[in-house]
């Protein structure tokens, strides 16, 4: 846990402890003089970071309960403002606390205003604490202090009167209901006066106190209460059953050095360094939410929280990386140790192997090439094709038709049919392929021939052309035949010339051209 | 927060930004380590795999060397498994226009190239390669060309596929006598198959 200065300030005093490690380590006490003030100067020079937490005992102190309407943001902030101004227009320590809502149907928020009234009796303390530059968390007043004592103690009465002598006198402080409701300090000389006096004086102030309560309503007279002595010094004696015995309706507990020792936790030799140690104590503990000093009183521990919680951030991202990186290194060396270790194993098996290979036939190739080369020159023969077929299927239908005479044949074995000569045409399936895809190859033919003899016939040449092709297309393995050029262009969209009177005997040719696709699946 | 608070900051910030970069640093770097060597770690796993599945079948690869290695010497020799061998593609090309009895073979051989139908052979861990060979040939008659292509195949000089052919009328003046009569140009592709390097080769 982080170092803190903890500063009791009361009239004529102040109590300094450093907090580390979650207790008071060393605790001194300064009297408001030059001499004391030099004392605690010297004794911040080694402390000068720390931040200092600093607690007010005096008379010069204020509290006021008021309800204010519920608001909130900047409207709740300028509301309470102009509260603070109105109550404490001298002083420029003061707080609001909120303490809770009303349970009418406004539900009203309930406020607890408080001031340090004597803002002189801090002055000099805190310009001492300014001037070594540490950091003030905050300035509160002690009452708001003991309201730690309830938890740490377990107090649990509905009615609670803390008393204590504190070096500023004797400290009352009434809770209700476990909530501050009000606090007095009366001066005395407690360390001169003989112990029935002590008592006697005490239970006077109870009495008072009592009174008090009830002049402001907070407290019947017939309503129980639970005072609780905290002697610190062992002082007060039988003082709870005299006080007990002078007061029926009033149960008094005493809680003396040892159990105060044992209960919160604070050594003897601690205790007895100064009468504020207890409160000290609870301070360094956790401080109250009411917090008199302001903003620009608070800034230097502003920074001093932020510059913190940056290097807090530094140092978890730091932490992460170290912890991620350890993490990536441990899964790195075991990986590297696995590889390692499964390279041995590859080693090992591939020596085994070159042993096996021994006995194997010496051979050109793995046995996998060997086995994929035999298969796949069988697959390569298996799909080899030639134009004897195609030659075959010509030449029958050929028998039929003398008049046709070959020029010229063409044949293809492949993915597209073969070039027919501005006219090709790509089928279906070629057009339809995706880029990269191999089509299947097929056997396609080409017949360039001519009608002999011719005589200027055409209907006729043109008939005996298309006898032939449908010859050719009725083989089973032809797939598609189709005539590609006629002895004459009969296309409407095409102009046609030529002489009816011209020579029957020098009619010219009839030349034509087949295309001839066959079935995939042919050898 | 107000530009005193930032002054105030700054050189938390600063240190704050510096130990984000180096952790960000630390953490980019290790992670790149680990990646390497989880991939290192994979890549020596898989061989390890490979290995010991090949030592386990090392009984099945001698059966198939013995079932195998006869019909690929036969393919070696007859010139389809290994490099190829041109030299005994012309010689074939004589002997076959010999045995044939045509009039001449006129060829011209394109440069190696992968085989472009080799997909459907699924031809792994091999490469299919082939020279493609354009032949111009004189023939008496339309039978020739099939005789000279058995004849060609008969040699034996390697693994050949016709992928086009065109045959045409000579003009001849109407003269009978032994002379060519056809012109035929063929398209060839001599296919050739090298073993993978992937796979070593055995002792």
């Amino acid at each position: 846990m982080a170092d803190k200065l903890l500063i009791c300030i009361s009239a004529g005093q102040a109590s300094a402890a450093h907090w580390t490690g979650s207790k008071i380590a060393d605790c001194r006490v300064f009297a408001h003089d030059e001499s004391g003030l030099a004392a605690f100067k010297e004794f911040l020079a080694p402390l000068s970071t720390v931040p200092v937490y600093l607690m007010v005992d005096a008379v010069e102190e204020d509290y006021r309960f008021e309800t204010l309407p519920h608001t909130y943001g900047s409207d709740r902030a300028s509301m309470v403002g102009r509260k603070l101004k109105q109550h404490y227009r001298n002083s420029p320590y003061t707080s609001a606390w909120l303490q809770g809502r009303e349970s009418g149907k406004r539900h009203d928020d309930r406020y607890l205003f408080s001031a340090l009234t004597n803002p002189e009796l801090v002055t000099d303390w805190l310009q001492a604490v300014t001037e070594k530059g540490n950091p003030v968390a905050g300035i509160y007043l002690l009452p708001m202090v003991s309201t730690a004592l309830l938890d740490k103690l377990q107090l649990k009465a509905p009615n609670l009167l803390v008393v204590a002598q504190h070096s500023a006198g004797l400290r009352l402080t009434f809770f209700r209901n476990r909530q501050f409701r009000l606090s007095r300090l009366t001066r005395n000389d407690s360390d001169t006066a003989e112990e029935a006096d002590r008592i006697r004086f005490i239970s006077e102030e109870i009495s008072n106190t009592r009174l008090y309560l009830h002049a402001l309503r907070i407290t019947t007279l017939d309503e129980p209460l639970t005072v609780l002595l905290l002697d610190r010094q062992d002082e007060f004696g039988d003082a709870a059953q005299v006080i007990a015995h002078d007061n029926p309706g009033l149960s008094c507990q005493h809680l003396g050095r040892a159990e105060i020792a044992s209960k919160l936790g604070i050594s003897d030799e601690q205790l007895g360094l100064s009468r504020d140690v207890i409160y000290l104590y609870l301070l360094g503990l956790k401080a109250p939410a009411s917090n008199l000093a302001s903003s620009a009183i608070t800034s230097g521990f502003r920074h001093y929280s932020m510059r913190h919680g940056v290097y807090a951030a530094a140092a978890a991202v730091a932490l992460a990386a170290v912890v991620w990186g350890g993490l990536n290194t441990y899964q790195f060396m075991d990986a590297n140790a696995q590889a390692l270790e499964a390279a041995r194993q590859t080693a090992q098996q591939q020596a085994l192997y070159q042993e096996a290979t021994r006995q194997f036939p010496a051979a050109p190739a793995s046995a996998e090439n060997l086995k994929k080369a035999v298969e796949v020159a069988q697959k390569l023969r298996e799909s080899a094709r030639t134009p004897e077929m195609l030659m075959g299927i010509i030449s029958t239908a050929l028998e039929a038709s003398p008049a046709i005479y070959l020029r010229e044949f063409g044949w293809k074995y492949g993915p597209t049919e073969i070039e027919s000569g501005g006219t090709a045409v790509r089928s279906d399936s070629e057009s339809a392929a995706p880029a990269g895809v191999t089509l299947p190859r097929k056997q396609s033919g080409l017949i360039d021939g001519e009608i002999r003899p011719f005589r200027g016939d055409y209907r006729a040449a043109i008939d005996t052309i298309n006898e032939f092709a449908d010859r050719l297309g009725r083989d089973p393995a032809v797939q598609q035949v189709r005539v590609v050029r006629l002895p004459l262009n009969v296309n409407p969209t095409l102009a046609l010339t030529g002489n009816t009177l011209d020579n029957r005997e020098q009619a010219g040719t009839a030349e034509f051209r087949i295309l001839i696709v066959l079935k995939p699946r042919n050898p | 927060m107000n530009a005193e608070d930032l002054k105030a900051l700054q050189f938390p910030l600063i240190a704050l930004v510096c130990v984000v970069l180096l952790a960000a640093g630390a953490v980019y770097y290790s992670d790149a380590l680990l990646d390497q060597s989880q991939k290192k770690l994979a890549q020596e796993q898989k061989q390890l795999k490979e290995a010991r599945t090949r030592l386990q079948r090392s009984g099945d690869e001698k059966e198939v060397i013995v079932q195998y290695l006869g019909g690929y010497q036969q393919l070696e020799r007859g010139g389809f498994a290994g490099e190829e061998k041109r030299i005994n593609w012309l010689d074939a090309l004589r002997l076959a226009n010999q045995q044939a009895e045509l009039f001449g073979v006129e060829y011209q051989i394109s440069t190696q190239k992968p085989y472009p139908y080799a997909a459907e052979f699924n031809p792994a861990p091999l490469t299919l390669a082939e020279s493609a060979m354009k032949l111009r040939v004189r023939l008496l008659h339309g039978d020739d060309l099939m005789r000279f292509f058995n004849a060609l195949a008969r040699q034996n000089a390697g693994l050949f596929l016709i992928d086009e052919c065109k045959v045409r009328r000579l003009d001849t003046g109407g003269v009978i006598r032994f002379q060519p009569n056809l012109m035929a140009e063929c398209e060839l592709s001599w296919v050739t198959a090298k073993p993978g390097s992937a796979t070593e080769k055995k002792p």
